[in-house]
């Protein structure tokens, strides 16, 4: 990184935090403070909602998809527009009319407080470990890469995001979105054109998506439908679907970005823009990484994309033989460039029999890279069985900096952090939020007055309802920096704690279908008590970790399952106890 | 939902109209990536 590189990623943070906290200024209350005084127009909103699902894992580890599995990634996504219609016809509407801050304060209002409390708990467990996954995520790539201190990174990725969330709120948090979101996906469109540009001469874009459709890197459609296949048209549709609603519909770190929304119209229009431009936007991501993949045809490839790893082996016992591995893998490295350019060479001679053979022997050359990749991991093994032998996360940013000119470095690393405060300043936002209106303002001290609530100044005195606004600004402030806190703290725990992290991110499909379920049961079936729903929940929540646990079952498919098992059983359980209360009367 | 006005969009004129346009736009995206992946395999 030069120095020039360090210039441009500094003005960026010193700029975005200011500007955040510039436009975050003012907030007196609560509806000013969690929600904007709902004043937000659609495209800001609509921004905000694309800034919080980016996170820097997607600008760094969606093209690593693509380039080690295929663009069939961008399936998952195909069951989003579908949502959003969904969501917009039913959720938008009702959170407006009831006026609430959280999603989680409607069930409360349509079933009982358990249920409330349920739904709230289980997203600030899951979310609050997640922000420090977000954070520590790409933390850890940049000390890999760039070799930062892993502890200094997740606390500057931390602190700069809590500085302007806790100062300004839901505001800042929007409005810094719309800048955090425009650099990031610029980084993308410019990483895309520099890829592009990288090919080298002779090799033009359409050759290159030839070059990288032979190893079906472009396959983006699989119609057959398999239950054990993640990524396909159905599990996209039906499971991508449910999962969206979930996501959407139920976690708070999305509710929050469109109760911002002036009118339901300008909610609708945000979540409808969402749907329009999320798939054609993911396409173009894994495109990126598809085009990485192409250009590796003709430049060096390393055997391994993670350095630190790289560097343990060179300084082991075992350093003689892995030089060996090394020049066997460059020797299949340079015999797959070939004949990728015999492929391309047919291709332009128009001689089909030439290019079927040339095409085979590009995929045999594949099968020895491969090969010869797999020996230099399993030697990796040898000397550390817990070594980081996975390597998807660090293709892009390797490509970036070993192709990109100084100063674009810069703009790209920008984008990551960008990308990384987009969505962890939305989780904070959330976490405190939920916080305050369902835990905090549930308890004695946290309790309104029963006195008309006003809000403004009479008489240069303030009113109770005006104090309690301002006492409970402030605890969301605070609310806002122990999350943050506790975020960091995280992340900088996450790195000894390999399985949990796993563990985590499966948390979230795990509860997503099930608290889809709790609300879907409050949309659409009115005869539904509290208890009945309260009592599926656990039973359904039973039932998909016992399939996380007993089966082979994509984790998609636990969102479909969990919301069926909840709205099912919370219509049987109703009858059940319906009978038992006549039979009791009786 | 009642007490909520209906507003409508800024195009279409209504909102069923705009839902059709996205899911109109999905199945077009979709029909898309397949001819994308048989040009391509």
């Amino acid at each position: 990184v030069s120095p020039i590189d360090w210039w441009v990623l500094g003005v960026w943070l010193v700029g975005i935090v200011t500007y955040g906290w510039w436009r975050g200024r003012g907030s007196q209350d609560l509806d000013g403070y969690l929600l904007a005084d709902r004043r937000m127009k659609w495209g800001t909103i609509a921004l905000s909602i694309m800034a919080t699902q980016a996170s820097a894992i997607t600008f760094l580890a969606t093209p690593g998809q693509a380039y080690t599995d295929g663009m069939r990634f961008v399936q998952f996504y195909f069951g989003l527009p579908i949502a959003m219609v969904v969501l917009c016809i039913t959720a938008v509407p009702i959170f407006h009319r009831l006026h609430v801050f959280t999603a989680y304060e409607y069930l409360e209002r349509r079933f009982d407080g358990k249920t409330r409390t349920l739904a709230a708990g289980l997203f600030l467990t899951q979310r609050g470990l997640a922000a420090g996954l977000t954070i520590f995520a790409p933390a850890l790539i940049l000390s890999v890469l760039l070799g930062w201190s892993l502890f200094w990174t997740n606390i500057a990725l931390g602190a700069l995001v809590v500085i302007y969330t806790a100062s300004g709120g839901t505001k800042a948090v929007n409005h810094a979105h719309s800048l955090l979101i425009c650099v990031m996906l610029g980084g993308i469109a410019l990483a895309f054109v520099l890829a592009v540009a990288s090919l080298p001469a002779g090799v033009s874009f359409n050759d290159a998506l030839h070059v990288a459709g032979i190893h079906g890197r472009l396959r983006t459609l699989d119609p057959s439908f398999d239950l054990e296949n993640r990524y396909n048209l159905w599990s996209g549709l039906i499971g991508g679907c449910f999962l969206a609603l979930s996501y959407f519909g139920t976690d708070q770190s999305q509710v929050g970005r469109y109760l911002t929304g002036r009118s339901v119209a300008e909610s609708r229009l945000a979540l409808v823009t969402n749907g329009l431009v999320k798939v054609p936007m993911q396409f173009f991501i894994l495109l990126a990484g598809a085009m990485v993949f192409a250009c590796y045809h003709f430049i060096p490839l390393p055997a391994h994309f993670n350095p630190i790893e790289v560097r343990r082996l060179e300084a082991s016992p075992y350093a003689e033989e892995y030089r060996t591995l090394a020049a066997e893998h460059r020797q299949a490295s340079e015999a797959r460039e070939r004949h990728a350019r015999d492929y391309l060479a047919a291709r332009r001679a128009g001689d089909a029999a030439a290019v079927e053979a040339s095409k085979s022997e590009v995929r045999t050359a594949q099968t020895e890279l491969q090969a010869a990749r797999g020996r230099v991991i399993d030697l990796m093994k040898r000397n550390d069985p817990k070594a980081q032998t996975g390597d998807t996360n660090y293709v892009f940013l390797t490509f970036i900096l070993s192709m990109f000119p100084p100063g674009v470095i810069g703009l790209m690393l920008a984008s990551v952090f960008a990308a990384s405060m987009s969505s962890t300043s939305s989780e904070l936002n959330a976490l405190a939020s939920t916080t305050v209106v369902d835990v905090w303002r549930r308890t004695p001290f946290g309790r309104r007055p029963p006195t008309p609530a006003s809000g403004t100044e009479v008489g240069g005195e303030l009113r109770p309802a005006a104090i309690t606004d301002r006492r409970d600004v402030r605890v969301s402030v605070i609310a806002t920096v122990f999350w943050g806190a506790f975020a960091v703290t995280f992340a900088e725990y996450a790195n000894q704690l390999g399985s949990l992290i796993e563990a985590v991110n499966i948390l979230g499909s795990l509860f997503y279908g099930t608290i889809l379920g709790i609300f879907l049961t409050g949309f659409y079936l009115k005869h539904i008590g509290g208890t009945a729903v309260f009592a599926a929940a656990l039973v359904a929540e039973v039932a998909v970790i016992a399939c996380f646990k007993l089966t082979s079952i994509s984790f998609l498919w636990y969102n479909v399952i969990g919301c069926l098992l909840v709205v099912s059983l919370a219509a049987l359980f109703e009858v059940i106890f319906r009978m038992t209360r006549r039979a009791a009367v009786a | 939902v009642p007490g909520v006005p209906e507003e409508p969009p800024p195009i279409l004129g209504s909102w069923p109209r705009l839902y059709a346009l996205v899911l109109g736009v999905l199945v077009v995206l979709i029909l898309l990536f397949g001819a994308f992946t048989r040009a391509f395999s």
